[in-house]
């Protein structure tokens, strides 16, 4: 049994066609490229957090960091619509990966730890810096874990893949 | 201009600057002298940053030479063995020096010796050493004139036969790092890893001193700079792997070398920052106080090179081959 028939529909259309096999800089290695700048602005302002809540630079203010969950949701803004289009170029090769969908899975709860962070930790006023420590360090840890494993499984992608496209 | 003018110009620089410097640490401790010992911890950094870029060259300088009548393969071997060997104490030499600058920075200028100290000494001896034995053997493939031509291979005095048996030969080194697709797969997952790291890291920084997030004090930020050597360390460590891994696959690829030129820049963008009143006009800024023009400039420098530098990086892929040689 071969992949599902859809697959093969998405990858004739001319956009993925184009994506994937256009010798333009600005085809697919460039939407890789924005791929990887909003991993650089989630994961790296998510790490900052995650590390100071930690203990890492107890002189930098807590609440301050606040500011850097938009710079998160930009990031994640655009990785899921690069993501989306590096799917579009290459959907069999990502959607018959199992690999994929792990990577999927951590993003979706180091998302769900991001946002409890903000919630619980960030969005609380009346928290004092101890308090917020105390609460958020779990989550960090938590934070810190996934998004290491979401890199990895994302990294893995490249080597795990058993059709780079539909299979003729 | 190709390869072998690059290498022959870079060449000099780590072998007479780890000298100096070294020069300028041992005379620091006679005379109790923490600017001088500062300079040479400063000068062992940047040495471990040009003997990258000149072992990376050195790759398209062999690629250029290997065809002429009269060069050894043996001898290019023998040479590029003898570097990774003294670019291995190198990094370490520069990486000590760091944490050399890290502590007595915290403490007053005249610190206390410490154990890094005590390890910037013993590694930069080291090196100074094999960076003579990278020059000579460097020297015996293209001046017959001084060398001794290709028995040197075997022959050569004592030392220099101990020495080599601790260098790693090149084919050996580039197989371990491409015989299992999983340690390929890590070296880039680690290099991923480091550049989050550095990235937040510096990101923040530098968005700070731009003004976002104004009531952070800048001090306490640069109490993160640990990590974001750590994510440089861990990408310096893994992207050289994969360059002696595969090393005719980066050498000749526009976006590698633009790469590496913009993480020199980089360089010269942390010198200007510690070394002028940058850091000194922004390190007491608390909340709400907006640092000076010269800061923003050099912060502002910093967040476009980085991102170039991965630019440059997410392209090396696609630019492969596109340096011509006659190979």
């Amino acid at each position: 049994m071969g992949p599902p028939a859809f697959l093969q529909a998405i990858e004739n259309t001319g956009f993925s066609t184009w994506l994937r096999e256009s010798e333009s800089p600005f085809a697919f290695y460039f939407i890789l490229l924005f791929h990887t700048f909003g991993l650089a602005l989630l994961v790296g302002a998510n790490a900052v957090v995650d590390l100071r809540l930690l203990g890492v630079a107890r002189t930098i203010p807590l609440a301050p960091l606040k500011r850097l969950f938009r710079i998160m949701w930009i990031g994640f803004a655009m990785n899921a619509v690069t993501g989306i289009l590096l799917v579009f170029a290459y959907p069999t090769k990502a959607l018959t990966n199992p690999d994929f969908y792990v990577k999927l899975t951590l993003i979706g709860l180091a998302i769900w730890v991001m946002q409890k962070l903000s919630r619980q930790v960030f969005e609380n006023s009346g928290l004092s810096e101890a308090d917020m420590m105390a609460r958020g360090a779990t989550l960090a840890k938590f934070s810190i874990f996934l998004w290491f494993g979401a890199i990895t499984a994302g990294r893995l992608l490249a080597y795990t893949y058993k059709y780079l496209t539909f299979p003729s | 201009m190709n390869f072998a003018h690059l290498h022959l110009l870079l060449n000099h620089f780590p072998i007479i600057g780890t000298m100096v410097g070294l020069g300028l640490f041992l005379i620091s401790l006679g005379g109790k002298n923490g600017d001088l010992r500062r300079a040479s911890l400063i000068i062992f950094p940047a040495m471990s940053l040009l003997a990258i870029l000149t072992f990376f060259s050195g790759t398209g300088a062999q690629g250029a030479i290997k065809k002429l009548p009269g060069v050894s393969e043996a001898l290019i071997e023998r040479h590029q063995g003898a570097a990774m060997l003294a670019l291995l104490f190198m990094e370490i030499t520069g990486a000590l020096s760091l944490v050399g600058l890290w502590k007595s920075q915290q403490k007053s200028p005249l610190a206390r010796w410490n154990w890094s100290l005590s390890a910037v000494l013993l590694f930069s001896m080291v090196t100074v050493g094999l960076m003579a034995r990278v020059g000579t053997t460097g020297g015996d493939i293209r001046h017959p004139e001084i060398g001794s031509g290709q028995e040197a291979v075997t022959e050569g005095t004592m030392m220099s036969k101990m020495v080599h048996a601790f260098e790693p030969s090149p084919a050996r080194v580039a197989e371990l790092m491409t015989a299992s697709k999983w340690w390929w797969a890590l070296m880039m997952d680690m290099h991923f890893v480091g550049l989050v790291l550095l990235i937040g890291t510096v990101g923040i920084l530098d968005l700070r001193m731009l003004g976002f997030a104004k009531q952070i004090p800048i001090g306490a930020l640069h109490r993160l700079l640990p990590w974001a050597m750590a994510g440089f360390g861990i990408n310096l460590v893994t992207g050289v792997m994969a360059f002696m891994g595969m090393d005719q696959y980066y050498a000749y690829d526009w976006a590698f070398w633009l790469k590496m030129l913009a993480i020199m820049l980089l360089g010269l963008n942390v010198a200007a920052f510690y070394l002028t009143d940058a850091f000194d006009s922004v390190e007491h800024l608390g909340p709400g106080e907006d640092a000076p023009p010269l800061a923003k400039f050099i912060a502002a420098t910093s967040l476009f090179l980085w991102f170039a530098v991965i630019t440059l990086g997410r392209y090396i892929q696609s630019f492969s081959d596109t340096i011509a040689v006659h190979k």
